[in-house]
């Protein structure tokens, strides 16, 4: 019974949907509340009926219904407990059925919140974010459906693939999801304010919190991504420029513009048109993204299947973004500026440059990743760019954009005068070029390297040179130290919210930057007992052993790591047979510190144990990266504190 | 900004959607095989039932070479009946479905066999000479071979019955 | 220079330069998808491609103590004996497909510095690889005649 209640519960969720979303349209125009009324009872009832089909599914696979084809094909009775629900998401129709119920729950709060506080675009919103939700439960009930019937039941499973057996495999897709599917709620609120005219700053100041938060859930999704690419996939890297890396990366840039762009038109009324263009342009990347991922347009590691499934998002793509331009050029007039732009050297010129310098990175890697087709289509030649392309022309731009945020949060509005010049970054300018200078001396050769360095300390010592002055503005009314400090986070929480996000992204930088400039490793084979030496460290084969786990069975390496400290590690790299996978599947070991990695992986084995090929890998400064992503969460945190008023 | 160029903006779009588009032509379920037009590499297998069966033999019939293997799950397992069916209904037109079983065990494909009562004659390939002379890259795969012996479409993927009966209708209508 | 005019010099010189970074970019790092026939009938010495094909049974030689690794890759036409460096990842065999990436070489064989096996199932693109050195797969090469 299960497929059937379940296809039919996506069914009548798509009606209500379909109907809600002209309601909603029919009741803004109209003006009719008992239209809105009706729509909103619509997406509750959507809402209900999306957690009921997810929740179905849960249990299905908790009960091993191997009566529904994506239990079968995903599960088997070895699969751990926990597993078992994560596989739900782990293929393509369960991930679109993931992303669906994390849409109609965002419809759900977007219909608690804003029906008091947004009354004239809040119809619109409603019909666009039931639209969206339509259109993905029309994928649910035609070309990738998760309730089918599997004939004749199978006494079991094929199995998750194991890859996909890991705590990053239950955290990054659903953080990446909550991003993807939060940026449909400012989409909306851009397309209601277009509809009415209303392209001022309510709109914006309204989907400050969503973006942010949207915002953060994409930036840990990737993060998370790059950890478990880090410590699964065996090769010692956490970003590959994957075509599916680059379709979460793209919207993720021009989100990070957008929230940086709101602050002028919130400041100056400037930026309308780009604000609005650019809230559409990361929406449509979010469609690109999944579209990209779903359709097998380009080949990737992570692309899920083909089928008809590819065309249904590009036409709904298309849809979107035809729309949403026509939109933007109906309403051109009422976009256009009401502030100009003073000089080039003021505050507004640096959040142009940092959006223009970001947005110019997400069409590098767009380019780079649509290569391909581009190349087919006019040369008819099979090319590709792989990971030097992305490295060597992003580079300049992420340098300029460290650099950027550094001069942006200090520099005056409008027009900044020499004197406003020397006061904010005489010092840190000094400071960094002494940084690099010490670097130099101290033995690191590159200069991209000192580059990187000399710009990461620059723009460190701007936040330092603005909290320090701050606190002294404080100090000197009488406050005790720890209470200006701590006022001046709360008071001003968005500022330095965004400070903290900097400082996690200088760390992030750094680790970036120490891992391509100072990791090294070898390959080798070691009879027992042999061993072999990188960088400081001692690796000792001691043998090889081999157990039967839940499903499947396991080969375990054991080697001891040793530096100055002898036995400072033993360390298990594996190999994983499963039955239902043609080749084992390696499994990383490897020891985390603050500033060195070992990383192990087990290659080729003799049967006997006597001999075993490992690739050793030193890696450094990778552990910044996820201290960055640490960092970043409580800069979010704090930037999306309500704000205080006066008192306190 | 004069009043008409403002519409720009969404036409501009146009050519990117296009270009994704294309992208979808690309299909690779309809590859251009190089070997299409091309003779068939000669084989000669023995089947799971221990009779010989080689290319040569089957001169003057139309051939359905099929490469499956009893993991490749689903796709292998949804094209089984259909080949199946096409074998009992084309047979006595003289076609031919062999099947070719790769990569796998030889349990395993006994079991495949019977689960889905496959008559038609399959065979393993256990050194996997055939798959390479054929060009095959994964399973399953589906090669239409002429009367002449030459390989005159390949399709990938699970065949369906609308695949297997227009192009054992194109190969039969032509004269030997 | 009126502001206008300024804006719009920056604007231009910002993309110029993105252009170039671009169109350095894909020259330095362009990589050619072949079939072992179109190698053979043009192999440029230095070029960076992506070979793939069927490994020859009988072709591979793996040597643990030196990491020498060589086979020959078939696509049904034409074969290329290829070399590398290092542990063959695991979803690499005899008869299965594979994909390399690497130079010809003058001495008349494939240098490859990254071997991205495919996961011989079915056409689902597969969402999994797990070895050191690939994470990409190639999906299909199209072959020379139209």
């Amino acid at each position: 019974m299960t497929p059937e209640i379940g296809a039919g519960a996506v069914m009548v969720a798509l009606l209500l949907a379909l109907y809600g979303s002209v309601a909603a349209a029919a009741g803004a125009s109209t003006g009719r509340t008992s239209l809105l009324l009706s729509a909103q009872h619509a997406a509750l009832g959507v809402f209900l009926l999306v957690t009921a089909a997810l929740g179905l599914l849960v249990y299905a696979f908790l009960t091993f219904d191997f009566s529904v084809r994506y239990v079968a094909t995903n599960t088997n009775l070895g699969t751990p407990f926990y597993y078992r629900i994560t596989a739900v998401w782990g293929a393509l129709e369960g991930s679109i059925v993931l992303w669906a119920w994390m849409l109609a729950l965002y419809t759900l709060i977007v219909v608690v919140r804003h029906r008091q506080n947004a009354r004239e675009l809040y119809p619109w919103v409603l019909a666009v974010m039931l639209g969206v939700l339509a259109f993905f439960l029309l994928v649910m009930a035609g070309p990738a459906p998760v309730f089918q019937r599997m004939i004749p039941v199978p006494n079991d499973g094929r199995g998750l693939n194991p890859l996909l057996e890991d705590t990053g495999m239950i955290t990054h897709p659903v953080c990446l999801y909550l991003g993807f599917t939060g940026f449909t709620v400012p989409f909306a609120f851009a397309v209601a304010a277009l509809a009415t005219g209303r392209v001022g700053d309510t709109w914006i100041a309204l989907t400050r919190r969503w973006t942010l938060v949207a915002w953060y859930f994409l930036s840990l999704g990737l993060l998370i991504g790059g950890w478990w690419s880090y410590h699964v996939l065996g090769w010692g890297g956490y970003w590959a420029w994957d075509p599916v890396e680059n379709a979460a990366f793209m919207p993720w840039l021009t989100g990070t513009a957008f929230l940086h762009s709101v602050m002028i038109q919130e400041r100056r009324r400037m930026l309308k048109l780009w604000n609005i263009s650019l809230v559409v342009l990361t929406f449509s990347l979010t469609l690109f993204g999944t579209f990209l991922t779903r359709s097998g347009v380009i080949a990737s590691v992570h692309a899920f299947t083909q089928g008809s499934i590819g065309a249904f998002f590009l036409g709904f793509l298309a849809l979107v973004v035809l729309t949403s331009l026509a939109l933007i050029a109906w309403r051109w007039d009422a976009l256009r500026a009401q502030g100009e732009l003073d000089s080039v050297v003021s505050r507004e010129s640096a959040f142009l440059l940092n959006n223009v310098f970001l947005v110019a990175s997400a069409f590098t890697v767009f380019f780079g990743t649509v290569f391909p087709l581009l190349a087919e289509a006019v040369r008819g030649e099979k090319v590709s760019v792989g990971a030097p392309f992305f490295n060597l022309v992003n580079l300049p731009l992420f340098l300029a954009l460290i650099f950027l945020m550094g001069v942006g949060p200090l520099i005056a509005w409008r027009r900044a005068s020499l004197e406003n010049l020397r006061r904010n970054f005489l010092a840190p300018v000094v400071i960094g070029i002494a940084a690099a200078a010490l670097f130099r001396v101290a033995g690191t050769a590159s200069a991209l390297t000192l580059l990187t360095f000399g710009l990461t300390v620059f723009t460190a010592t701007t936040l330092g040179v603005d909290f320090t002055r701050a606190t002294r503005a404080r100090l000197r009314m009488g406050e005790r130290l720890g209470a200006a400090m701590g006022g001046l986070l709360i008071r001003h929480n968005r500022r330095y919210g965004g400070f903290v996000v900097h400082i996690g992204i200088l760390v992030i930088a750094l680790g970036v930057m120490g891992s391509h400039a100072w990791s090294v490793q070898t390959e080798t084979t070691l009879k027992r007992g042999e061993t072999t030496e990188l960088a400081g460290y001692k690796v000792r084969f001691d043998g090889l052993a081999a157990r039967q786990e839940s499903n499947h069975f396991k080969v375990v390496g054991t080697f001891t790591v040793s530096n100055h400290r002898p036995n400072l590690a033993v360390l298990h790299p594996s190999k994983k047979f499963y039955p239902q996978e043609q080749a084992p599947i390696a499994g990383v070991d490897y020891r985390l510190g603050l500033t060195e990695d070992v990383y192990l992986v087990l290659g080729d084995f003799a049967r006997d144990g006597s001999h075993a090929t490992i690739k050793l890998q030193i890696n450094r400064l990778v552990s910044w990266i996820w201290v960055g992503g640490v960092i970043i969460t409580l800069g979010t945190v704090l930037a999306i504190l309500p704000e205080r008023r006066r008192a306190g | 900004m004069r009043r008409g160029w403002r519409w720009l903006l969404p036409l501009s779009a146009i050519p990117v959607l296009a270009l994704l588009a294309y992208g979808f032509r690309l299909s690779p379920r309809d590859i251009p095989s190089p070997l299409v037009g091309k003779p068939a590499a000669p084989f000669a297998l023995q089947t799971f039932d221990g009779r010989p069966v080689s290319l040569d033999s089957l001169r003057g019939q139309v051939v359905v070479v099929n490469f499956w293997a009893s993991w490749c799950y689903p796709a292998c397992y949804e094209e089984a009946p259909v080949l199946e069916r096409g074998w009992r209904e084309y047979r006595e037109r003289g076609v031919v479905v062999l099947g070719v079983d790769i990569q796998d065990k030889t349990e395993a494909a006994e079991k495949f066999i019977r689960d889905f009562g496959l008559t038609f004659p399959n065979a393993p390939d256990p050194a996997g000479k055939v798959s390479v002379d054929f060009g095959v890259y994964g399973v399953p795969e589906t090669f239409f071979v002429d009367r002449r012996g030459r390989i005159r479409a390949k399709h990938v993927g699970a065949v369906t019955d609308r695949v297997l009966r227009e192009q054992l209708d194109r190969l039969l209508a032509e004269s030997s | 220079m009126s502001r206008r005019l300024k804006f719009v010099t920056g604007g231009a010189v910002i993309a110029l330069a993105l252009a170039y970074l671009i169109y350095a970019g894909v020259t330095q790092s362009a990589v050619y998808f072949v079939t072992p026939a179109e190698l053979r009938a043009a192999p440029v010495a230095g070029k960076s491609y992506r070979l793939g094909g069927m490994v020859v049974p009988g072709s591979l030689a793996w040597e643990p103590q030196t990491l020498n690794l060589r086979f020959t890759l078939s696509d049904g036409q034409a074969t290329i004996p290829v070399r590398h460096r290092g542990t063959p990842p695991d979803l690499f065999g005899e008869g299965r497909g594979a994909v390399v990436e690497g130079r010809w070489q003058q001495e008349g064989h494939f240098q490859a510095t990254l071997i991205l096996a495919k996961h011989s199932e079915e056409y689902k693109a597969p969402h999994d690889t797990s070895q050191p050195g690939y994470k990409e797969l190639i999906k299909t090469l199209k072959g020379s005649q139209p």
